[in-house]
């Protein structure tokens, strides 16, 4: 069931050095991360838990490149994040992350097909390509008999997987979920930490912000943050098992 | 490049902000509009002209009682001029020595020419005109004989007739020698006009001339008939001369004193063409001018539209951006939805501004035609329109920070 126990041996994926990201509030300055040390390797699937105002959501901004840190070292992939241009964040985003928002963030006037090509246009993969591999998405989450529908066509759980398509499609690094469940029922939100689980089974590395326990409790590994410093960071010992999923 | 992703967000914001876009729009269409009537009007006229001098050559002038064109309340100046007679044009070619060719005609419009059972519509020119009429008009018969001294000395009922009235009323006869009526005078027919097509939108066949003396007999005004003279030069060297001494002439004749002003006027292509000139050049400068604060307006209605499109759609960017969209993407699809905006509002503008020319053009009598160069010109105009106007914003959403995006509500 433990996956990846040596995986301490490779280089790692995410690699955050002494990571603080300070904002200047009037003449005040407001520490939102302090002293942040995070290796996640490939293929883990990572809890990043804490109440509101512990400094995740500008942690996962900063491993989804969104932001860079204001001191410290990101190294994406052995690249070091804090020295990019806004250009080249964005070409990283594109590449590495595939983001899943709490509010699913879906272009509202688009269809679910061209809201997963969206990230391929702008990788600039040809047309061709990029619709098969936008059907492949779709499938891959259950929505290959959605694709033309709108987003106000769908419902939340429905949203959701088309959002979860979208971050798959270009084949990121990670994976970078923030509250994914956080707007939908109990039961569409089973149904999308069913589909992560499958990912991370089929190889993919998953990194999931919530402030939500029993949500943290699907992934191998919690890491807690309180008041911009990581309070704990341990294998999960009481991992959520689907029934039928075959690990 | 989304192209087709950017028109239908254009599109889609001209139906989410009706009122907004379509005076915008509007004010699109009627910039160009008066950029491609006022550009017509120009073209049209510069190949009146051109045909013009063409037919007449550039040795012509004439001497009449009035301006051609007459512009602002001239009358008063005018109205003391005495008409110029048939007796003061034979005295001016007696006096005259430095060319052979001057003619005298008149004529009046709306006649009708029967013959036989036939007749034409109410719209024929009947000219009465001598022998060099025709060699100053450079108007050529091409069947049957043009007039002969005798013709004019005895004003003989005797006529010659353009083409248009031979397809109306001999539509299957020679003409030369039959009858033709006109105000219940007959004549007889002893040439035909070589066709000459038509000119400022009317054609110059439907054309009956007859004897100068029989014209002022029967067709002429009891008073205040005043001829035409026509003047050629027989060399553009000796254009000025002649004029000088027709001038010269003409106030020996018309008993003007040295110190008075001409009584008549003289005109040659050049003044006629300056005249009409002056008058279509009005238009086009209020066209340009009135189109130019239009697009200008417009450009601020695009510039509004497309402010207020990007703040609606800041999270719309935000996700753009986080799904790997680069500054110049977003830059691009802003610009690219202006363009569209303002290429919808144009190309109304030139519907209408073609449909305008037509219409225009057709009152003023200037001879009809596509105008290629300004429907280009309009459409270059909205794409500069576009991005000049469209930049700022699209400048403003392409730097917009992606996280403050996505939380944009």
């Amino acid at each position: 069931m433990e996956k990846n126990n040596n995986s301490q041996d490779r280089q790692p994926l995410i690699d955050l050095q002494h990571i603080s990201r300070v904002y200047q509030v009037g003449i005040e300055q407001v520490f939102a991360l302090r002293d942040i040390n995070l290796k996640i390797y490939k293929n883990e699937y990572v809890a990043i838990m804490g109440p509101s105002g512990s400094g995740k959501s500008t942690l996962m901004n900063i491993i989804g490149c969104l932001d860079t840190p204001t001191g410290g070292a990101y190294y994406l992939k052995g690249i070091n994040v804090g020295e990019l241009d806004d250009d080249e964040l964005a070409e990283i985003r594109n590449k590495e992350i595939g983001f899943v928002f709490q509010m699913f963030n879906l272009l509202p006037r688009a269809s679910a097909l061209k809201n997963v090509e969206l990230p391929l246009i702008y990788a600039g993969v040809p047309k061709h390509i990029r619709l098969e591999r936008a059907m492949n998405a779709l499938n891959a989450v259950g929505m290959g008999d959605r694709i033309n529908h709108k987003p106000n066509e769908l419902s939340g759980g429905q949203k959701q997987k088309v959002a979860i398509a979208r971050a798959l499609v270009t084949n990121p690094s990670i994976i970078l979920a923030d509250e994914p469940t956080g707007n939908l029922d109990s039961k569409s939100g089973e149904d999308i930490m069913r589909i992560f689980h499958k990912l991370w089974l089929e190889g993919n590395t998953i990194v999931l912000v919530t402030h939500e326990r029993d949500i943290a409790l699907h992934a191998q590994r919690i890491v807690r943050l309180r008041d911009g410093l990581i309070e704990s960071d341990e294998m999960n010992h009481h991992r959520f098992v689907f029934e039928g999923v075959n690990e | 490049m989304d192209f087709t992703e950017s028109i239908y967000q254009a599109i889609d914001s001209i139906r989410t902000n009706k009122l907004r876009t379509f005076l915008t729009l509007l004010s699109i269409a009627i910039g160009v509009f008066a950029l491609i009537v006022a550009g017509t009007l120009i073209n049209s006229f510069e190949k009146a002209v051109l045909a013009q001098l063409e037919e007449i050559g550039e040795t012509t002038f004439w001497i009449q009682r009035l301006p051609s064109i007459q512009t602002g309340n001239t009358w008063y100046k005018y109205r003391q001029r005495k008409p110029i007679t048939y007796r003061q044009y034979k005295e001016l070619v007696r006096m005259t020595n430095s060319t052979p060719w001057i003619s005298a005609h008149s004529y009046t419009f709306g006649m009708t020419i029967n013959a036989g059972n036939l007749s034409t519509d109410p719209d024929v020119y009947v000219t009465g005109a001598d022998p060099n009429f025709f060699i100053t008009n450079s108007i050529d018969v091409e069947f049957g004989r043009t007039f002969i001294e005798e013709d004019i000395d005895y004003n003989r009922n005797v006529a010659i007739i353009g083409n248009d009235i031979v397809v109306k009323i001999f539509p299957n006869v020679n003409p030369l020698g039959k009858e033709i009526s006109i105000k219940n005078q007959k004549y007889t027919v002893i040439g035909i006009l070589k066709t000459r097509g038509a000119l400022l939108g009317q054609s110059k066949d439907n054309m009956v001339i007859i004897p100068i003396t029989n014209f002022l007999k029967y067709f002429a005004s009891p008073w205040e008939e005043s001829l035409q003279i026509t003047v050629k030069a027989i060399s553009k060297e000796m254009l000025q001369a002649t004029m000088d001494e027709v001038i010269g002439n003409m106030r020996v004749i018309r008993n003007v004193k040295p110190w008075e002003a001409n009584t008549f006027e003289l005109e040659t292509n050049e003044t006629i063409s300056q005249q009409f000139g002056s008058f279509v050049n009005f238009l086009s400068i209020f066209g340009f001018i009135s189109g130019g604060f239009a697009l200008v307006a417009a450009g601020v209605g695009i510039m509004n539209i497309m402010l207020v499109a990007v703040k609606e759609r800041t999270r719309e960017i935000g996700i753009r951006k986080a799904v790997g969209a680069r500054r110049r993407w977003i830059l691009w699809q802003f610009i690219l939805e202006a363009i569209t905006l303002s290429q919808i509002g144009g190309l109304f503008g030139i519907i209408f501004g073609v449909l305008g020319g037509y219409l225009l053009g057709n009152a003023i009598k200037l001879p009809l035609f596509f105008p290629v160069p300004w429907v280009v010109l309009s459409i270059i105009v909205c794409t500069i329109l576009g991005i000049a106007f469209g930049t700022y914003p699209a400048y403003r959403a392409a730097n917009l920070d992606p996280i403050e995006a996505l939380r944009y509500e």
